[in-house]
């Protein structure tokens, strides 16, 4: 009895607790100035129906409930840091430096290289004192020792100045590049012409410009560095084919082609390949990717940097070669620095192509534009090569010389670059590598050491060195890149030189191999 | 050598708790690159941004979403929907009761469409980072109960609640301004942040 007495008076009290509190909340309540037209304002609203009111009622408080919540960043791996840690964390750090140790093969490259004092020439002076072949710079027509080259360009440097202190739209064109620009696009056959200040930037700025996100690209697996930058600035999905592999290509295309007709899409699709390339030596089947691309409905970006110039009964690259008008292909990017030995690249088209870069390509608009003595230099070229056709011709018969001495009759490497490239890039050949077990580095090596022994006897050399590809962010190696020695033409030696280079060459290869068991 | 951004996470404090958005545990498991999901692709996620959209998206300020922030851009809601309003009243034949109600439906429709139908950003400087974001998700690079984010849904509530009083609470503009309420205000809310609706907008995109 006493505890249920106990009970009552405990809710009791809680109850007129509540019951007090209330009563002086509604108290301040009306006190409140217009506390009773809102309260009037409820009632009328109520208008018998609870579901509504209820609705209304829980907007209101969604509303107050949202307008007080704490505004949070919804991204991920957002750390807030405290004072103190921000502090350990400053005390801590180590600056990394901005040039890593080299590796022990780095060095040992670093101290064996061979140093050219003075200008650089089929035999050039090394910094031992000796004079060597050289069989390892681009200087296919021998333009660098050129006398009438050089006056022309010391000439135009007394005109023009040294630079053109300018982006090409922005005050930088000069009637050089006007020239030069009109001289490529009618050598090659296109409509027009555009020239940029580097070569290297010339195949990464045209593919972004026209490629852009959304878009797809078809792109041989063995392209050179450029263009794999321009891949991937452009932001493009990029599909692989095997390399030189045209069945493969058109699987590739056909895919694509289907993807897009099951989506109802229809975005820009290019496929792009280099005429020579740089990293094998081999040609592109251009009338066969002429053909899968008007079948499948791509258009096709060609980088000839190492094939304007070279190919052709007169030079103007691989179209002149197979045989194919130049219109055919969408855009044409070549370089003036490589087999022109000027400076710069550019990229011929049509109308409209050339156009569009003029304002979208970022290495046109945001880069200095190409000083008029590379651009004068280039013309020139470009006139000789039309007016002086035995210079084709002896490069490759000097060419065809080294191949004698070197492809067919070295047992350990065999040349993988087309007869017509002048830069011959030999590799080991499989069986070698089976049945030495030879890896990668242990090739790298092998070559290296030739190389060394090439310089020994008197001729110039190198190894073919590239960044690796998984350095162009894609997200697996996409390519591996085969250890191969360089060996590059040149006009300016006579056959007998040529020859006599091609069996020290050879003779090196064997010992070496030979050496290592 | 790597060309591309990384984000390093060396620290290794576990991130404030309050910061984890409201995790969207419907019909989804998410793999590690958070596309592959075979169970429903009726309601899905957008999937994170890459690398490269993040950096894409870094390099410029967001123009089309700045605005939100800026001088009139709130004012100018009262200012429509009071334009609204005139508008519908000069019609003649119109009712109190239509032309609140035509105010709020026009007003919420151009609302969604603003801000939650259309994707991307209409000018072409960042390389198409943002095309899968609307405008919403935009604003404010994606923080959620932000000053203009709170004001934009404050807007609608406020709007209905007026159009329910002039059209004195009948059952049926009731329903037509709640609908049109509901069309903008859950969209709005936290947990639809990326979420898209596979009839509205189109299949997962396959990587």
């Amino acid at each position: 009895m006493a505890t249920t007495s106990n009970l009552t008076t405990a809710s009791d009290v809680l109850s007129t607790h509540i019951f007090s509190i209330l009563n002086s909340v509604s108290e301040q309540f009306h006190k409140l100035p217009g506390s009773a037209i809102f309260l009037r304002y409820v009632k009328s609203s109520y208008q018998n129906d609870p579901v509504r009111s209820a609705v209304e009622l829980f907007l209101v408080l969604f509303a107050i409930r949202y307008l007080l919540a704490r505004s949070y960043s919804t991204k991920p791996g957002k750390v807030r840091l405290t004072e103190e840690e921000i502090d350990d964390l400053v005390d801590e750090w180590q600056p990394e430096p901005l040039v890593g140790k080299n590796t022990i093969f780095e060095d040992a490259d670093l101290e064996k290289r061979a140093v050219i004092v003075g200008p650089t020439g089929p035999k050039c002076r090394l910094q031992t004192g000796r004079t060597v072949t050289n069989l390892a710079s681009y200087n296919f027509y021998n333009l660098v020792s050129n006398e009438q080259l050089k006056e022309r360009a010391i000439q135009t440097l007394r005109t023009y100045g040294v630079g053109p202190c300018g982006p090409p739209g922005f005050y930088g064109t000069q009637d050089v590049h006007m020239k030069i620009e009109a001289d490529i696009a009618a050598f090659l056959g296109t409509t027009a012409c555009i020239i940029y200040a580097q070569a290297f930037s010339a195949a990464s700025s045209v593919i972004p410009a026209f490629s852009k996100r959304g878009d797809i690209i078809v792109a041989d697996k063995a392209v050179n560095y450029s263009i794999r930058k321009g891949l991937q600035i452009s932001r493009s999905q990029v599909r692989w084919y095997e390399h030189g592999d045209m069945a493969d290509l058109e699987r590739v295309l056909a895919r694509v082609q289907k993807e897009q007709a099951a989506k109802k899409q229809l975005t820009r699709r290019f496929i792009v390949t280099e005429g020579l390339f740089e990293n094998t030596g081999d040609m592109v089947d251009l009338p066969k990717i002429i053909e899968l691309k008007l079948k499948y409905k791509f258009r096709l970006i060609l980088d000839e940097s190492w094939s304007f110039g070279v190919l052709g009964r007169t030079g103007r690259g691989v179209t002149e070669h197979q045989h194919v008008d130049a219109a055919e292909v969408d855009m044409i990017i070549g370089s003036m620095a490589g087999p022109l030995t000027a400076a710069g690249g550019f990229c011929a088209g049509s109308d409209e192509v050339v156009e569009h870069q003029r304002l979208s390509a970022a290495a046109y608009t945001f880069s200095a534009a190409l000083p008029a003595m590379s651009a004068v230099t280039a013309s020139e070229t470009l006139t000789m090569l039309q007016t002086q056709p035995d210079m084709i011709t002896s490069l490759r018969e000097n060419t065809r010389i080294m191949w004698q001495q070197l492809d067919p009759r070295s047992d350990w490497m065999t040349c993988t670059s087309v007869p017509e490239n002048p830069i011959m890039m030999m590799v080991f050949k499989a069986d070698v590598i089976n049945s030495k077990r030879l890896s990668l580095e242990d090739q790298t090596l092998l070559i290296q050491d030739i190389v060394d022994e090439c310089l020994a006897q008197g001729v110039l050399v190198t190894r073919a060195k590239a960044l690796s590809a998984a350095a162009s962010g894609a997200k697996s190696d996409i390519y591996t890149h085969r250890p191969a020695l360089k060996i590059c033409l040149t006009n300016g030696l006579s056959k007998k030189e040529v020859e006599k280079a091609g069996t020290t060459v050879r003779h090196a290869i064997t010992k070496i191999v030979t050496k290592k068991k | 050598m790597t060309s591309h951004t990384t984000l390093h996470r060396t620290i290794s404090f576990t991130p404030d708790a309050k910061l984890a958005p409201p995790e969207n545990s419907s019909m989804s498991s998410t793999t590690k690159t958070g596309r592959r999901r075979r169970s429903s692709s009726i309601i899905y996620q957008e999937p994170p941004e890459t690398v490269e959209q993040i950096s894409d998206q870094a390099v410029n300020p967001n123009l089309n979403s700045q605005w939100v922030n800026a001088k009139g851009a709130w004012t100018i809601h009262p200012v429509i929907i009071i334009g609204l309003k005139i508008f519908f009243d000069i019609i003649p034949g119109v009712t109190q009761e239509i032309s609140w109600t035509l105010t709020n439906i026009t007003y919420m429709t151009g609302s969604y469409l603003m801000f939650h139908w259309v994707r991307g950003v209409p000018f072409e400087f960042n390389a198409g980072a943002y095309d899968h974001l609307n405008m919403w998700e935009q604003i404010d690079n994606g923080d959620q109960y932000t000053p203009a984010k709170k004001f934009l849904l404050t807007v609608p509530i406020v709007l209905f609640l007026l159009s329910t009083h002039y059209t004195h609470y009948d059952l049926t503009y009731f329903i037509i301004n709640f609908l049109a309420l509901m069309a903008v205000v859950i969209p709005k809310l936290p947990l639809a942040h990326r979420m898209r609706f596979a009839p509205f907008s189109g299949a997962p995109p396959d990587d």
